[in-house]
């Protein structure tokens, strides 16, 4: 990258020392369907929407949370095809590291490195930033982690977070329904409710993706009959 | 140098010169841990059974008298090396982890002819130079499947196989008493038989018999199916050494523990012959 | 001659029970002439992780450098200490990187975990780990040293007795080696910390 002269860093300072492009790119993110995560004593949950532009969609074709390693997955919110660039890289790297120590990638790790991938496309010649948040959960020798990596490259831990069209919103959802010992199966019942919150019509089990790891340190991602049953248990 | 600070993946060739040098001057290569070895698969009506011996040596040194020569591949998929030790051990590991990256990304449960590719294909990339003779067997999608791989890349898929320097013990005894449709108690016998023939007859395998059953409901590792060569005596009482047997000597300060920031419990030596450290 | 005995030495690592113990020799030699009875072939990697080299002397003095420097850059990078497991497993995917052209030394590498149990394991010049639940050695009289182990080893061994034991094992083994030897140094790895010992050994 960088090679040609013409291949500068699409990513400039304005005047008043914003990166605009890093600005649109959050945009980008806040356009998309909203994600969240929530961190509970002995586990992690992902959810999103996963609403598609038709009807004639086939619903099962898409898959929104990704598992990175047995004990770490993520959610995105923003450009679909911007977030498996970054799937792949994560899973890449995970693996890198695998080789070298012979141990599954810490979570931490693993975010500093796709958050690095990030940045680097903020400085870069000839790229874009990448239009996409990332909810990233795993379980580790620390515990539950939950992490967000935005498309400037920067990274927070939380309790509970929320990225996408809906972010405002549920933010202040779940601040108002997080506790510090809240259990995973009443988190995914929060995550659920949280969703429903802003949802423009009716929740079912193929408009929404809930991805959970707990106590087993193997993420999964809960399939439609199992988000079904959640669904039921909160009628 | 990748962000986290490790060499770049690949073989580094930094030290090959040199090392020609020293060769050419009379300094002979050393030669690394080899698996001596017998291993062997059969595939019974439901699954496969794989087998291996534990003895690793150098030259005629028993270097390991239980190592595992049944390598993870995938959750229903395992690999018998033979060989230089870290080639099999490398090998394995690698397509292991290039076979998770790509389950992951066709989001389907690994193959065993999707790792016999790879295996074949990096192997013989590298011309034989990666000695790696392997046993391939596993469950997928398609029922059970048992292959051997050679050090060049070149595989054989059939319904029993022999491996490493006591393939033909093993394989006597498989020629003799293979047959079809065998149960899984029958097959885990067989190669039982096969490994321990190889252990008995020939000298670079040793020790235990390890056996890894694959069947479609899982995989059930045994380490030390037979234990038919464990040390008959020891000494009930071990050999004690009373303190201050081992003479220490004085003036070692400079020698004293390690650097910076490390605590030192009991100091080096005072003056004398022998330490008093009983109290 | 093999390039691994042109400057002799050798190393061994025994459990104990909460401790663990790593020795080696101190003479550096080129072929049978004796340059150096001051030689280090045992490095500290943390307070509970101690790295031992056989080899050539060269290519120690390289390693214990390159691995420092991938020891500090992960304890910089990930704000922990590193595991003795996971540290074999980084020597281990070092020295395979040069399966072509290796560096000739033999690792050893003894420490204990978090819960203070002993971790050991030796491995040859291309990798390949062997881990022990009782010694591991390697260097110019590996196979010595396997006897005396055999013989001399008891599990679940006090460090004073550790100590003594493993002693025993390195100096009846090197009085068979002429290429190894010129006294020798022992570390007794505790949950408390480290004690070091040189020991009288022949000087011929």
């Amino acid at each position: 990258m960088g090679e040609s002269d013409y291949s500068f860093s699409l990513t400039t300072f304005s005047p008043s020392g914003r990166l605009v492009q890093i600005e649109y790119a959050l945009n980008a993110v806040t356009a998309g369907a909203t994600a969240l995560g929530i961190k509970a004593k002995n586990g992690i949950v992902l959810a999103t929407e996963k609403r598609l532009p038709s009807a004639l969609m086939a619903e099962d074709s898409v898959q929104k949370v990704s598992m990175i390693t047995e004990s770490i997955g993520l959610v995105y919110a923003g450009m679909g095809p911007d977030s498996r660039v970054l799937v792949k890289k994560a899973r890449k790297a995970a693996q890198a590291y695998a080789r070298i120590y012979k141990e599954v990638i810490p979570v931490g790790q693993l975010v500093r490195e796709v958050a690095s991938v990030m940045q680097e496309f903020t400085q870069s010649g000839g790229v874009r930033p990448f239009g996409v948040s990332l909810l990233v959960a795993g379980f580790d020798d620390e515990g539950p982690q939950l992490c967000q990596i935005d498309p400037s490259g920067s990274y927070y831990a939380w309790k509970a977070s929320a990225i996408g069209k809906n972010m405002v919103n549920a933010k202040t959802f779940l601040e108002k329904r997080y506790s510090d010992d809240i259990e995973l199966e009443d988190a995914i019942h929060t995550a659920i409710l949280t969703l429903k919150e802003g949802f423009e019509g009716q929740v079912t089990e193929s408009n929404i993706e809930i991805g959970i790891i707990g106590e087993d340190k193997v993420f999964r991602t809960l399939t439609p009959a199992d988000t079904k049953d959640y669904l039921t248990e909160l009628e | 140098m990748t962000s986290s600070g490790n060499a770049p993946g690949g073989f580094s060739f930094d030290n090959v010169i040199r090392n020609s040098m020293l060769q050419q001057k009379g300094y002979a290569p050393p030669t690394a841990r080899k698996t001596g070895t017998t291993i062997a698969g059969v595939v019974f009506s439901g699954g496969v059974v794989l087998g291996a011996d534990t003895r690793a040596t150098s030259g005629p040194t028993v270097f390991e008298k239980n190592c595992q020569k049944i390598h993870y591949i995938a959750d229903s998929i395992m690999c018998c090396g033979a060989g230089t030790a870290a080639d099999t051990d490398a090998t394995t590991q690698l397509i292991s982890s290039q076979l998770a990256l790509h389950s992951l990304a066709t989001r389907r449960a690994p193959r065993v002819a999707t790792a016999l590719n790879m295996l074949k294909q990096m192997l013989f990339r590298y011309q034989g130079h990666i000695s790696a003779a392997l046993v391939l067997g596993g469950v997928d999608f398609h029922g059970p499947h048992l292959y051997t791989v050679y050090p060049h890349g070149s595989t054989d898929r059939l319904p029993y196989v022999t491996m490493g320097s006591g393939s033909l013990a093993a394989m006597a005894v498989f020629e003799s008493k293979y047959k079809e449709d065998m149960t899984a108690d029958e097959a885990k016998q067989l190669v039982y038989e096969g490994i321990s023939a190889g252990i008995f007859n020939d000298l670079g395998s040793g020790g235990n018999v390890d056996l890894c059953i694959i069947t479609k409901e899982g995989k059930e590792l045994i380490r030390g199916y037979a234990k038919e060569n464990e040390r008959k005596y020891r000494r009930p009482a071990g050999y004690i050494f009373p303190h201050g047997a081992t003479p220490v000597i004085a003036g070692s300060e400079q020698f004293k523990g390690p650097e910076k920031g490390f605590s030192v419990v009991a100091e080096v030596a005072p003056a004398q012959d022998t330490m008093d450290v009983s109290a | 001659m093999s390039i691994l005995e042109y400057n002799g030495g050798c190393v061994i690592a025994m459990a104990g029970k909460d401790c663990v113990a790593i020795a080696s020799d101190h003479r550096l030699g080129v072929q049978l002439t004796t340059v150096a009875m001051d030689a280090t072939r045992i490095f500290p990697m943390h307070d509970k992780l101690y790295l031992g080299l056989t080899g050539l002397m060269t290519d120690i003095t390289t390693l214990d450098q390159l691995f420092r420097f991938r020891l500090e850059m992960y304890e910089m990078r990930e704000n922990r200490k590193i595991k003795p497991k996971t540290f074999s497993n980084l020597v281990s995917s070092t020295l395979y990187g040069k399966r072509f052209g290796p560096y000739f030394s033999e690792p050893v590498i003894a420490g204990l975990d978090k819960d203070n149990k002993p971790f050991l394991c030796s491995m040859d010049l291309l990798g390949c780990i062997a881990e022990a639940d009782d010694f591991a050695v390697a260097g110019t009289c590996a196979e010595s040293l396997l006897g005396t182990c055999e013989t001399f080893y008891r599990p679940n061994l006090e460090p004073e007795d550790l100590f003594e034991t493993v002693s025993q094992s390195l100096l009846a083994a090197l009085d068979r080696d002429c290429i190894s030897g010129w006294g020798a140094v022992v570390h007794i790895i505790t949950k408390d910390g480290v004690t070091t010992r040189e020991l009288d050994g022949r000087m011929d």
